[in-house]
């Protein structure tokens, strides 16, 4: 066989898994599939985050901060190998609270989490009412009753991030294919061979990185696949002179001026439109937090389906009856991108996924349904 | 939220000009009371612009600017609510009817609609040559409105590019006015003229055109007016404005100086309102633009939403204000009212008008090819300045389609929401690919149809989900 | 760029504002136009990329227009027609 893996999307996740394992010398090949399908990582907000993550599980808060210390380096490394500058900050973040028990709710939820494990003692964060937000977030408005800040939060423009992981991978020699959707994955003696209108491709070990697509694809290979959509919507307006206030994850400024206006989440099934209450209500919000943008303009929006599994953290498994076969998903891939792309490339690389992450894998939710 | 801010109307109309006006006209004789939303701030769409107040007049124009009058006169006097200024900015299907989010004054309603006449008209290709974007380059279109909305002309002869009627029409209006153009260049090679011969029937069809387009140029000749044809390449040069423009024949580049270059490759449907509604489209070879799809005699695209005028294909003026007279037709048929007889002659001229333009259509057929052969520097999308070069080089990396094409360069996300830059893409993707534009599609349209402010939008009529059918 | 015909029909004339200096147009005239008629030359606004642009449509689509109006910054000048009194700001990149 021409190649060491198969990668089945070709979004944020694949694309950095795919980059991590051709540094390491494979030769993979990622199948994707169209410009009009879902693609959850054109529709984030860019976030680089880290507060907040694992409420349920300390050790995804212990990888979101690792992938984060690992983001600028990550970063720097991309770059420099294909000149897309992926607008990178790290200078902190805020979540932003409206009133008292939110604040309340969230300060002990922090203070469990964040002293749940040792690795999480090196997690720096703390309440701030408005008055002290200010000097962060300029122009603050009167509705906001405070906010959690992180040092370690960031952002960047995602959709820089794919493409420079599109060109890395390119230069690499990593064989990307897109409009190839999968129809399904079969394990084979010699390896696994994925049914596509293409024709049929075939590889030693396959990694499923598909997004929603995992919930089909997923339990043939003895993967769990257990994501469903969780829908976000996002208005961005005009450019605007830049204000100096650190990114939300209610509202952001990405580098060329527009602000990011989200944080829905919503059961919509499969529908990736907007609604007008949402929009609305993502309006008035913004105004709410900033009321100088009651004058901007927005130009776009957009829904977007993010792939969450039944608790939030990510899933990273093995596939126990057919051994070489992984599915990979999550809705935090922009944070976890320089983690996907060195340690869990490594950890697969060497077959390692199972005993390295096995509090990542399916096998969880079994235990939560049995008991 | 209070009810007045939702709104209800039978019959929806979207744009003024002669396809809206007339669809509203009619409907109004009927008894009912169209409301209709004009992003514009009076009626007459483009073609009868000002016409209500004309500032230039028959000697200038030409005829079939002031015909245009009896269409304005029955709209300002039928029984309807017309709505100047309005931006429709939300419009999705429910069911059968539609809701729209309409701006106007500053303030956002809701309406919904029970039917709905789309007639949003046209707008120009959005053609890229380098420094289009120089001040001093604008399209023929905009000289025309200039024209039309003040009397205003070019202070200096201008230089005319590109192919379609509108080039000469606006020459000779120019001339008329006493400002004749510099120069005009034709895309057309002169052997395009052939194709009349191989088509007589469409040629017969197209008489009534083809002599006025004779006249036209005639008189610019007679007038000494230079016109070359077979232009293969253009090029704006100037520093902080248009200084001089630069042109290809035959092998052989030239150069003029110039502090105005309009430019004319065509007109193509406007495309936002087709797709924010989700109406699916098809890729038209003659005419080379997206196309919503609708039926062929009742011009419904979807229950409840018919298509009338330019913006559901490019007819014309007069194809317009007949398409306008059949959504109407179609409206009354559906509630019982027997039209039959008002259609059939209306359906006979649109069949030959359609006749004639495919001849049209092949004749001032936009020189596909020159695109891609663009230098690399040509900004392909205007509003986020995004040249050929980045296009291609996201190409490279494995953009495969408009989608990733706009997350991974820009293109397309600024303030004219991919209109302008929509096509080129589409068309150099396909080539890239080696595929067809209709495989290729384009960006997905979403909301705001129409820019909003925040605090308009945080103000907007947005009534609870219980409310809603 | 452009000069109004002197046989055009008499319309009635407005004052506007153009950076803070005022200036009679006619009133049939939209913002952006009456913008290219008095000062068509100077290029009718900075772009955030670098360079000058000026209106390529006149309709609404291309958005080069847009120019502050009454305060109120991003309108597209093309679909304002002008008022007595109006006060218009073009774009311009902070030095």
């Amino acid at each position: 066989m021409s190649r060491d893996f198969l990668i089945i999307g070709g979004g944020v996740v694949g694309m950095a898994v795919a980059y991590g394992l051709a540094r390491r010398g494979r030769r993979v090949s990622v199948l994707d599939e169209h410009d009009g399908s879902l693609r959850a990582s054109r529709g984030n907000a860019g976030l680089v985050w880290v507060q907040g993550k694992g409420l349920r599980m300390p050790r995804y808060a212990e990888l979101s901060l690792q992938s984060s210390e690992a983001w600028p380096t990550f970063a720097e490394e991309l770059t420099a190998r294909t000149g897309v500058e992926l607008e990178y900050e790290r200078r902190g973040g805020v979540d932003l609270c409206f009133d008292a028990a939110e604040a309340e709710a969230r300060q002990e939820e922090y203070r469990a989490l964040y002293a749940a494990t040792p690795a999480l003692a090196a997690m720096r964060w703390a309440y701030l009412d408005r008055e002290a937000l200010r000097e962060h977030l300029p122009g603050l408005g009167e509705a906001v009753h405070g906010g959690t800040f992180s040092p370690w939060d960031g952002q960047c423009n995602p959709l820089y991030l794919l493409r420079a992981l599109y060109a890395a991978c390119r230069s690499l020699g990593v064989d990307y294919r897109p409009a190839t959707p999968v129809d399904g994955v079969e394990a084979r003696a010699s390896g696994f061979v994925a049914h596509t209108p293409m024709g049929d491709v075939v590889a030693p070990r396959v990694i499923l990185a598909a997004g929603l697509g995992a919930r089909r694809l997923a339990p043939p290979l003895g993967l769990s696949g257990e994501v469903r959509p969780v829908r976000g919507q996002i208005l961005v307006t005009e450019r605007l002179p830049q204000g100096g206030r650190l990114p939300s994850p209610q509202i952001r400024q990405t580098a060329s001026g527009g602000y990011l206006i989200g944080d829905v989440l919503e059961n919509a099934g499969f529908d990736t439109g907007v609604t007008l209450e949402t929009l609305h209500q993502l309006g008035r919000r913004a105004v709410a937090v900033y009321p100088d943008l009651a004058r901007a303009r927005l130009v776009r929006s957009w829904g977007a389906l993010r792939v969450m599994t039944p608790d939030g953290s990510p899933l990273y498994e093995a596939s126990r009856p057919c051994p070489g076969a992984y599915n990979l998903s999550c809705h935090s891939g922009i944070t976890l991108a320089a983690f996907h792309a060195e340690e869990l490339a490594e950890a697969i690389d060497s077959d390692r996924l199972a005993t390295r992450y096995g509090d990542f894998s399916g096998a969880r939710f079994d235990v939560q349904a049995t008991g | 939220m209070s009810d007045a801010s939702l709104r209800h109307a039978e019959v929806a109309i979207i744009g003024a000009g002669p396809a809206g006006m007339a669809a509203a006209s009619r409907l109004a004789e009927a008894g009912q009371r169209p409301v209709v939303f004009d992003l514009a701030p009076s009626p007459g769409g483009q073609i009868y612009r000002q016409l209500t107040a004309p500032q230039v007049g028959e000697e200038v124009m030409g005829r079939d600017y002031l015909r245009g009058r009896a269409m304005l006169e029955r709209f300002e006097h039928a029984r309807l609510d017309y709505r100047p200024g309005s931006r429709v900015w939300w419009a999705q299907r429910e069911g059968q009817g539609t809701t729209l989010g309409v701006l106007a004054g500053g303030r956002s309603e809701l309406w919904q609609a029970k039917r709905l006449i789309v007639a949003g008209g046209a707008m120009e290709r959005g053609w890229p040559f380098p420094g289009w974007q120089l001040p001093g380059v604008m399209q023929a279109g905009a000289g025309q409105i200039l024209l039309k909305q003040g009397g205003l002309v070019p202070d200096a002869p201008p230089v005319l590019v590109g192919t379609g009627p509108l080039l000469y029409l606006l020459a000779w209006q120019y001339l008329r006015a006493g400002c004749p153009p510099r120069l005009i260049l034709d895309a057309a090679p002169r052997s395009r003229y052939a194709a009349l011969l191989r088509r007589p029937r469409a040629t017969w069809h197209a008489g009534h055109y083809l002599l006025k387009g004779l006249g036209m140029l005639g008189a610019l000749r007679r007038a000494g007016v230079t016109v070359k044809h077979g232009l293969e390449a253009i090029e704006a040069e100037g520093g902080a404005r248009l200084e001089a423009v630069r042109y290809r024949l035959g092998g052989r580049w030239h150069r003029v100086g110039a502090s105005l270059l309009l430019t004319h490759f065509g007109v193509v449907p406007e495309p936002q309102l087709g797709r924010g509604l989700g109406l699916a489209h098809d890729w038209h070879d003659g005419q080379q633009a997206f196309v919503p799809r609708r039926d062929a005699h009742s011009l419904a695209a979807e229950p409840g939403v018919w298509l009338a005028g330019d913006g559901a294909g490019i007819g014309g003026a007069l194809n317009a204000e007949r398409e306008g007279h059949l959504a109407a037709l179609a409206i009354l048929s559906a509630e019982g009212e027997a039209v039959a007889r008002e259609a059939a002659p209306l359906d006979r001229a649109r069949r030959r008008d359609r006749s004639a333009r495919t001849l049209l259509e092949a004749l001032f057929r936009v020189p596909e090819g020159w695109l891609a052969a663009q230098p690399e520097t040509t900004l392909v999308c205007r509003c986020e300045a995004v040249s050929l070069g980045e296009i291609n080089a996201a190409m490279a990396q494995g953009a495969a389609g408009p989608g990733q094409l706009k997350a991974f360069t820009r293109c397309g996300m600024g303030p004219c929401q991919g209109r302008l830059c929509g096509e080129s893409v589409t068309r150099l993707l396909a080539g890239h690919l080696g595929t067809t534009p209709a495989a290729v599609g384009t960006y997905q349209v979403r909301p705001p149809l129409q820019s909003i402010t925040l605090g308009e939008l945080a103000a907007a009529a947005v009534p609870p989900e219980a409310e809603r059918p | 760029m452009f000069k109004r015909l002197d046989n055009a029909a008499l319309a009635g004339e407005v004052t506007i504002w153009l950076e803070d200096q005022p200036r009679r147009v006619p009133a049939t005239l939209s913002a952006a136009a009456a913008v290219l008629w008095l000062d068509g030359g100077a290029g009718y606004r900075d772009h955030a990329a670098g360079g000058r642009r000026a209106p390529l449509c006149m309709m609404g689509v291309c958005h080069e227009c847009l120019i502050t109006v009454d305060g109120e910054p991003n309108r597209q000048g093309c679909l304002v027609p002008v008022a007595e009194g109006m006060r218009l700001e073009r774009q311009r990149r902070s030095p």
